[in-house]
């Protein structure tokens, strides 16, 4: 709102207009009227006031029909209601139809002014929340820019040239030597993936998630995602027993994302767990949920940790480090498994070992009509 | 004779380490610094593969090369080894899924950087096959 908040007044009696119009006079404000419904109405998409003030009991359209439209028109306009018989009732009603405030007549020019000054208020808010909304988005768009192409592209170039001294130099160094390039590699292989796990999470799109949502197994992202970390279990000597419930009810979601989330999750269990011991992976049908549990025997995640390993970096406090040692992977797994209207909890104590619950409601006919 | 490889990617600095673990390795290697002249030397020499980066100039021009490959008479049966950054595109990557539907099947596709005995691997397999092929078909 740079220039003169635009403001109009719709209501019937000719000399409610003018005492607004003087109350409201001098240079600050764009004052229009209208006398019913239905011109108010052609204003406002004339106009595109900031501020509209509606009286409730005019001829013609009624004054709740008037809100009903402006909402339609535009739901960012301030509605404030002006009413003759000051009925809480009424208030109410106007303000569920989405009435910012009301004012019962008669009143006073202050109360008038006033209930103005608080309306161009919120709606600078309104503009402001939206202006940022947009702004956030952008940003989230750039970052995963500038992280995939400025920080992603030369540390891809280093690491290649790593590897291409480290093969063409294999008979000429000494184990000093090599042990040097293994620690180089190492250090930019866990910078590497750092990067990747912040791409991944600025750029789950949840609603394109949704749109891939059909009825599924749940253990079908599960074999899935099994399959995929076969072999990290395997190197790590820690066996996975899985244990699925027979014939288990639908979930509404998509395979490929909740594989990813469990790729994570049972990744985490392994990559955690001692060499030789076992991870659990159990599904099962539990009231209105199908409840997947795995379970690792491992070094356990620190108390103070617990309520923090889900949080994406961006809500991480100052002064709190980001997530890493349990992986963001964790993050992204939450995001999918919210976009599946699940939840994700954590047990774990230190040294015993974690277990992590997922429950996705069961998938029943009437959903789909929602969509 | 050594066989042929050409690189089309627009990174000099990345360019250098695979080119240089395939020399190592035997390789004739070209290379081509952006697409256009990429192209230009596929019609102009015979290739036994082609290492192929996605993201160049103005956005993933390394799917344009690789789908007009696929319809270049020529050059549809040549193996591309797709060598590729961008890890959120192809986060859903899992085995045995299609890599991607504008990609074929004598398409491989490798996240950067890679490993040099698993670049080797490749670059041997996809033109191991691509010469069986050629074999049957003859």
């Amino acid at each position: 709102m740079h220039s003169k908040p635009k403001i109009l007044i719709i209501d019937d009696e000719e000399v409610v207009l003018d005492s607004c119009i003087q109350i409201l006079g001098g240079e600050s404000f764009q004052v229009s009227t209208a006398l019913n419904g239905s011109d108010g109405l052609r204003l406002v998409q004339e106009l595109q006031p900031d501020l509209v003030i509606v009286d409730l009991k005019m001829p013609g359209i009624s004054g709740f029909e008037v809100l009903d439209r402006l909402e339609e028109i535009d739901p960012t306009i301030v509605m404030i209601v002006i009413t003759g018989f000051a009925t809480v009732s009424s208030a109410v009603d106007a303000m569920k139809k989405g009435a910012y405030d009301f004012l019962p007549k008669p009143f006073s020019p202050e109360e008038f002014r006033i209930i103005i000054r608080r309306g161009l208020e919120k709606r600078k808010l309104i503009l402001e929340t939206i202006m940022l909304r947009h702004e956030k988005e952008l940003l989230r768009e750039h970052f995963a820019h500038i992280v995939s192409h400025e920080l992603k592209a030369p540390l891809n170039a280093v690491q290649q040239n790593i590897f291409a001294l480290e093969f063409e130099l294999s008979g000429v160094l000494n184990e000093d030597q090599k042990e040097k390039l293994v620690r180089i590699k190492v250090r930019m292989e866990d910078l590497l993936k750092i990067i990747d796990s912040w791409l991944r999470i600025i750029s789950v799109n949840i609603e394109e998630l949704e749109k891939n949502f059909s009825p599924i197994q749940m253990t079908t992202p599960i074999y899935k995602a099994l399959e995929n970390i076969e072999t990290i279990a395997t190197r790590k000597n820690v066996e996975i027993v899985s244990s699925f419930g027979v014939k288990l009810h639908p979930v509404w979601g998509d395979v490929l994302s909740l594989s990813e989330a469990f790729v994570n999750i049972i990744g985490n269990a392994i990559q955690y767990s001692r060499d030789g011991s076992k991870v659990i992976v159990k599904a099962e049908e539990n009231g209105t949920d199908i409840l997947v549990t795995i379970k690792d025997f491992g070094i356990g995640i620190p108390k103070e940790d617990l309520p923090h390993i889900f949080e994406g970096f961006f809500r991480v406090k100052s002064g709190q480090a980001a997530p890493t040692g349990h992986g963001i992977g964790l993050v992204v797994s939450r995001q999918i498994i919210e976009a599946h209207s699940g939840s994700i909890t954590v047990e774990s104590e230190t040294g015993t070992g974690t277990a992590f619950y997922i429950r996705l409601p069961k998938y029943f006919i009437e959903k789909s009509n929602k969509s | 004779m050594a066989k042929r490889i050409l690189i089309i990617d627009d990174d000099p600095d990345f360019v250098a380490g695979i080119k240089s673990i395939l020399d190592t390795a035997g390789f004739e290697v070209d290379v081509a610094y952006d697409p256009k002249t990429g192209q230009k030397e596929l019609q102009s020499q015979t290739y036994d593969l082609l290492l192929l980066d996605i993201m160049m100039g103005r956005g993933a021009e390394g799917v344009m090369i690789a789908r007009k490959l696929r319809k270049d008479a020529k050059l549809r049966e040549m193996p591309v080894l797709i060598i590729t950054g961008m890890r959120e595109q192809i986060a859903f990557l899992f085995p045995g899924e299609p890599i991607h539907p504008r990609f074929v099947e004598v398409d491989e596709l490798v996240e950067k950087p890679v490993e040099p005995t698993m670049l080797i691997e490749k670059v041997n397999a996809l033109i191991q096959a691509a010469e069986v092929r050629k074999a049957l078909t003859q």
